[in-house]
């Protein structure tokens, strides 16, 4: 068992709805994207292009983050999901220096979405119900609650919306896929070895579980 | 490619290192240059003096690990970062500074009390072999980073080690006049001057290897000789010109002259001082990970 996900960039239209599912998924404080969209300009005028790349952490399987970190915080589990551990991070940030998709943040503090104002009622909520630790490192675990929970009710992570990461469900596009990448059934195998699926920074050598796809 | 000015640029130009440089990145940069701490530690158990011994102990001690220590974002967790030496080089540093300390204090207490034994001997060559870890761990930290090509170069850790024993001969001159400090200076200048020279062909090697490497190491290298004022600069005023050109004119008037006066060692240390906490900014500074666009 491997979940992977997969994101179509011919589909996606960059609309940020990944990136806003996330935070309202996980609570994340202003300033923390555990999805992101990167977008560059290429070429001159009249011919430019813009280009998107939705990313989230592409839960390595030889994760440098889990393997500089002194403490053992940064584990991997066996179905493939990178997770961080607060209570055991100590905050030394060189997981943040060695990720090459730099797809970690560290969290020096919790900041207020209203600066000045204090927490609303919904960051005092989001607080008690996942808390982040000030001072750890915290990044993207493919939505790893729900998998779990999802799961645990003999739902497929994937296909069924309860136990699909967050923001594969609100992508309006449906650019991205998530599944399991050692079942060769499963749509994420097929998309990668039909449409030619590639990884981000091979060179490497991180083995990610996030394809891409453009065809 | 341009350097990322932006938030938006993330990841689609030269995104630099922030962490370990920026805000608060300022105290490890500093407790990386406190390394030398172990260098002095080196040579003064090298010329058995030990003044030298306990003032490069108290900067490994206070400076290397206590700065450490304050850029943690949760201090009081320290412990655990020793339980991960079969991969991390953060774990192994910690276990390298713990044993120093337990084999250096047993040897100044042998120094002090019972001096030419066995156990003294034993301890020495084990102080002076964590010593050398020490120094190797700063350079292997930033080496292992596969995703900053400009640090996983092979002769990064040689260059910081050769840095941090530089420092330690710094020190060590300064040490050196403080009366029973039990350190030749004419073996220290001598020490010093030759290293100086290593240090200056290590530096234009690494420089001119990273030419080579996988791409953003050769941007790295551009920034550092050409590029914008604030990578740039450091670079040719504090690495180049006080960190080598300047320690080494006063060193060959004082080996033309065959000694020296005081304050002019005293401005060579310094400059050479300030050299190496200046090459440690650039290192840490012209750190670029590869952008993920344009595809």
């Amino acid at each position: 068992m491997r979940w992977g996900m997969v994101i179509d960039l011919t589909k996606c239209i960059g609309c940020w709805a990944c990136v806003m599912a996330c935070k309202q998924e996980h609570f994340l404080p202003r300033g923390v994207f555990w999805a992101r969209i990167a977008m560059a300009e290429t070429g001159k005028f009249p011919r430019v292009t813009r280009q998107l790349l939705p990313t989230v952490c592409n839960h390595c399987q030889d994760a440098p983050c889990a393997k500089v970190c002194p403490t053992g915080a940064t584990l991997l589990r066996e179905d493939g999901i990178v997770y961080v551990d607060y209570d055991k991070c100590v905050g030394c940030r060189y997981c943040v220096i060695a990720c090459p998709y730099q797809h970690r943040t560290f969290l020096s503090k919790i900041k207020e979405y209203n600066p000045g104002q204090g927490y609303t009622e919904f960051e005092i909520m989001g607080q008690q119900l996942y808390p982040l630790q000030k001072g750890t490192a915290v990044k993207c675990n493919f939505c790893m609650e729900r998998i779990d929970k999802g799961s645990a009710k003999g739902l497929k992570p994937g296909k069924d919306r309860e136990a699909t990461p967050a923001c594969v469900i609100a992508c309006p596009t449906r650019a991205r896929y998530f599944g399991n990448l050692d079942d060769e059934e499963d749509d994420v195998v097929r998309l990668i070895q039909q449409k030619k699926g590639f990884k981000l920074h091979p060179e490497f050598g991180t083995d990610p579980s996030a394809y891409y796809l453009y065809y | 490619m341009e350097i990322q000015q932006r938030p938006y640029e993330w990841m689609v130009k030269l995104t630099p290192q922030r962490e370990w440089i920026e805000g608060r990145g300022i105290i490890l940069l500093l407790a990386m240059y406190f390394g030398m701490g172990a260098g002095l530690y080196l040579i003064s158990s090298f010329f058995d003096s030990l003044w030298g011994m306990l003032v490069g102990l108290l900067i490994v001690d206070l400076l290397f690990g206590g700065l450490h220590l304050a850029y943690l974002g949760r201090p009081l967790r320290f412990w655990r970062m020793i339980l991960r030496p079969q991969t991390s080089w953060i774990s192994r540093g910690l276990t390298f500074v713990l044993l120093l300390n337990v084999a250096g204090a047993i040897e100044m207490a042998m120094v002090y009390w019972q001096p030419q034994t066995g156990v003294y001997f034993t301890f020495k060559v084990l102080a002076m072999i964590f010593a050398v870890l020490t120094c190797i761990y700063t350079g292997f930290v930033m080496n292992y980073v596969r995703a900053i090509p400009f640090w996983n170069n092979g002769l990064l850790p040689v260059l910081i080690v050769v840095h941090e024993i530089l420092g330690g001969f710094g020190i060590a001159l300064i040490i050196a006049q403080i009366p029973g400090a039990k350190m030749d200076i004419i073996i220290l200048d001598h020490g010093a001057r030759l290293l100086l020279v290593i240090s200056a062909l290590l530096l234009t090697i690494y420089l001119w290897s990273n030419t080579y490497s996988m791409q953003p190491g050769p941007e790295s290298v551009k920034a550092l000789l050409r590029g914008p004022k604030s990578f740039s600069l450091p670079f040719w005023i504090g690495v180049v010109l006080l960190g080598i050109i300047l320690p080494l004119i006063i060193s060959w008037i004082s080996y033309d002259a065959r000694e020296i006066a005081s304050p002019l060692l005293f401005g060579g240390i310094v400059c050479e001082l300030i050299g190496g906490l200046a090459l440690r900014y650039c290192l840490m500074k012209s750190a670029f990970y590869a952008p993920l666009l344009p595809l």
